[in-house]
């Protein structure tokens, strides 16, 4: 008896809150489907339009923009950049980071702890301190190399290498790859011979995993390149140009308009294939962390 | 350590062999027991001791000894902490990522609540508009909110087509950057918290339930005590990811020059083109000061994080 008289007024309650609860649940949801994509509305109309000024909608609609900024040799240049930039940053993590993630599994356990330091570096440090400091050390040991592309490799290199280490490692220990290379070693395969012919493929999820991640940490990334590469003309470079040069060129809003969607879809693909080839597992990317988002920021 | 107190005796034998005139084999062995060792993460190491390692060791000497001219002193510090500009910015930088956490702290964590316990497709639906927002960053979202709610932006004119006078936050104000952070802040945070989000689990809730309790007292009680650790870590992610933004804050901030906000990463930035007062000098500073906020709050995140898994 006790016990129904609690539980009426919580009933009773509940009901006539339920409807409240909903109506605002609603309007949450619609409140942050409207933040996420109204923005980039706004982007897609920009590249649209012919004037904008002072309707709510563009006064009329062009695909002039899209066809005179693809046309345009300097963004092709700076697309050819970026995409070079990230290309070479991939690859030269992979090279770098597989034999040593293999050897610290099989051989020799003291790499680990080493590599897993380095590796939060560039998740504790901003991208601007760690670009200004090895604009200060290259000042100091290799002044000509300042402002070019080989050291904006290695910059790049170095923040994005964690992305395919831990893409790797997490591979290597799905793939149980020291049991494998035991088995490798014991029917008599070279070290060399069981890299290529077992190691690799078996870790293959991993490898696509990190070289996605890695190319689209270098393709998107603007401190460095801004800090470090001077000179040099980049996608997110000429877009903070663009952005600074409202008053100076007609159209260059609308032509920003046009590389923005373009970098967007870029990393977007990029992203998709990464949650593609990962369908069931998560991807590791902070250490201890468990998360399963890409680590696409700033 | 047991290696080298193993290997020192034969260092010894070596030398005296080699004294004697014979070759010796130790010190060779010894090199290459350590190649074998180590010699395919060696490449890896360069890389990273040359940038990552140095550059950051390099900033702090120079914090402390200028360009070199002077021996080690906190002269330097003193000069550059004592500034009124350097003490808004780093306030700022603070002030801003506080905020910035919080915010997405708030909104966050209902969202990242409720997501997890949608159905199927509306989750999916969700998880992919969030991961598609946290894709868009940097130079292209400064350009988005410009184009929104800028002095010609969408939203602006379409308020200001119905007749109200609307003005939205400058472009270099914080109000304007904390708006622009939030849209890649909120899908991370709610991105990494949905995991967590399945630790309470549906039975708990019957169980208090039938015990009596209402919703408030559940989530007082039981939901967000467990949830709490987690959720703190997230703020302290935030907060140190949103202490590090420089390409945003460039886009909206950077071009209004002198009447913009001060922030760290932005005066970081800005000593490079021209600081005759202090040279690289201050900007070093201004980025050890960086490096320590955001190494401390990621060493409380770790903890955080360790507390939070004692309900795995």
């Amino acid at each position: 008896m006790a016990m129904n008289a609690a539980q009426a007024p919580t009933a009773a309650r509940s009901g006539s809150g339920r409807r409240m609860s909903r109506a605002a649940k609603y309007l949450f949801f619609g409140a942050a489907l409207a933040y996420f994509c109204v923005p980039m509305a706004a982007v897609l109309l920009y590249s649209l339009a012919t004037r904008w000024t002072a309707n709510i909608l563009p006064d009329g609609y062009t695909l002039q923009w899209w066809q005179a900024t693809v046309a345009d040799q300097r963004i092709q240049s700076a697309f050819s950049t970026s995409i070079s930039l990230a290309t070479l940053t991939a690859i030269i993590d992979i090279a770098v980071v597989v034999p040593a993630a293999y050897w610290s599994r099989v051989r020799n356990a003291g790499i680990r702890p080493v590599v897993e330091v380095a590796a939060a570096v560039p998740f504790a440090l901003p991208y601007v301190v760690i670009a200004f400091g090895l604009m200060q050390f290259s000042g100091v040991v290799a002044p000509q190399y300042q402002g070019t592309f080989v050291l904006l490799v290695a910059g790049h290199a170095a923040i994005a290498f964690p992305f395919v280490y831990w893409a790797v490692d997490g591979a290597m220990a799905a793939a149980g790859i020291e049991r494998l290379s035991e088995t490798a070693e014991a029917c008599g395969a070279s070290p060399f011979q069981t890299l290529r012919r077992v190691v690799l493929p078996n870790i293959s999820p991993g490898l696509v995993t990190g070289g996605l991640l890695s190319f689209a940490a270098s393709f998107g990334e603007f401190a460095m390149a801004q800090i470090i590469g001077r000179g040099l003309d980049t996608v997110p470079l000429w877009s903070a140009e663009m952005i600074r040069s409202y008053t100076d060129t007609a159209g260059s809003y609308n032509r920003l308009a046009v590389v923005t969607l373009l970098t967007f879809a870029v990393l977007f693909v990029l992203s998709a294939l990464v949650v593609y080839w990962n369908r069931g597992q998560t991807v590791r990317l902070l250490p201890g962390g468990g998360a399963n988002t890409e680590g696409v920021r700033r | 350590m047991k290696m080298a107190t193993l290997s020192r005796p034969y260092v010894k034998i070596g030398g005296l062999e080699s004294a004697g005139g014979s070759a010796s084999p130790s010190p060779l062995a010894r090199m290459r027991g350590w190649l074998a060792a180590w010699l395919p993460a060696i490449p890896l190491l360069l890389l990273v001791s040359t940038c990552l390692i140095a550059p950051v060791v390099v900033l702090i000497w120079q914090s402390f000894t200028g360009m070199g001219e002077t021996g080690l002193s906190l002269d330097l510090w003193f000069k550059v902490l004592g500034q009124r500009a350097n003490q808004d910015a780093i306030a700022t930088s603070l002030f801003l990522a506080a905020a910035c956490a919080t915010v997405t702290l708030i909104i966050g964590a209902p969202l990242a609540w409720m997501i997890s316990r949608m159905l199927r497709g509306s989750r999916a639906f969700w998880l992919g508009l969030l991961n598609v927002a946290a894709n868009f960053g940097g130079i292209g979202l400064a350009f988005a909110y410009m184009a929104t709610i800028g002095s010609v932006g969408m939203l602006t004119l379409m308020v200001q087509g119905l007749g109200l006078p609307f003005e939205a936050p400058r472009e270099g104000s914080l109000p304007a950057l904390l708006m622009a952070y939030e849209y890649t802040n909120i899908p991370l945070f709610v991105l990494l918290t949905i995991p967590a989000m399945s630790i309470l689990r549906d039975d708990w809730w019957e169980a208090a339930q039938v015990a009596a309790a209402t919703r408030l007292v559940f989530w007082r009680r039981i939901g967000v005590p467990i949830l709490a650790p987690f959720l703190m870590a997230g703020w302290l992610l935030i907060f140190t990811w949103t202490l590090g933004i420089y390409g945003i804050a460039y886009g909206l901030a950077g071009q209004s020059g002198a009447t913009a906000v001060h922030l760290i990463t932005l005066q970081i930035g800005s000593a490079l083109q021209s600081d005759v007062l202090f040279g690289p000098g201050r900007a070093a500073i201004l980025a050890v000061v960086l490096m320590v906020f955001a190494t401390t709050s990621l060493i409380l995140y770790r903890v955080m994080l360790r507390r939070a898994m004692r309900w795995l």
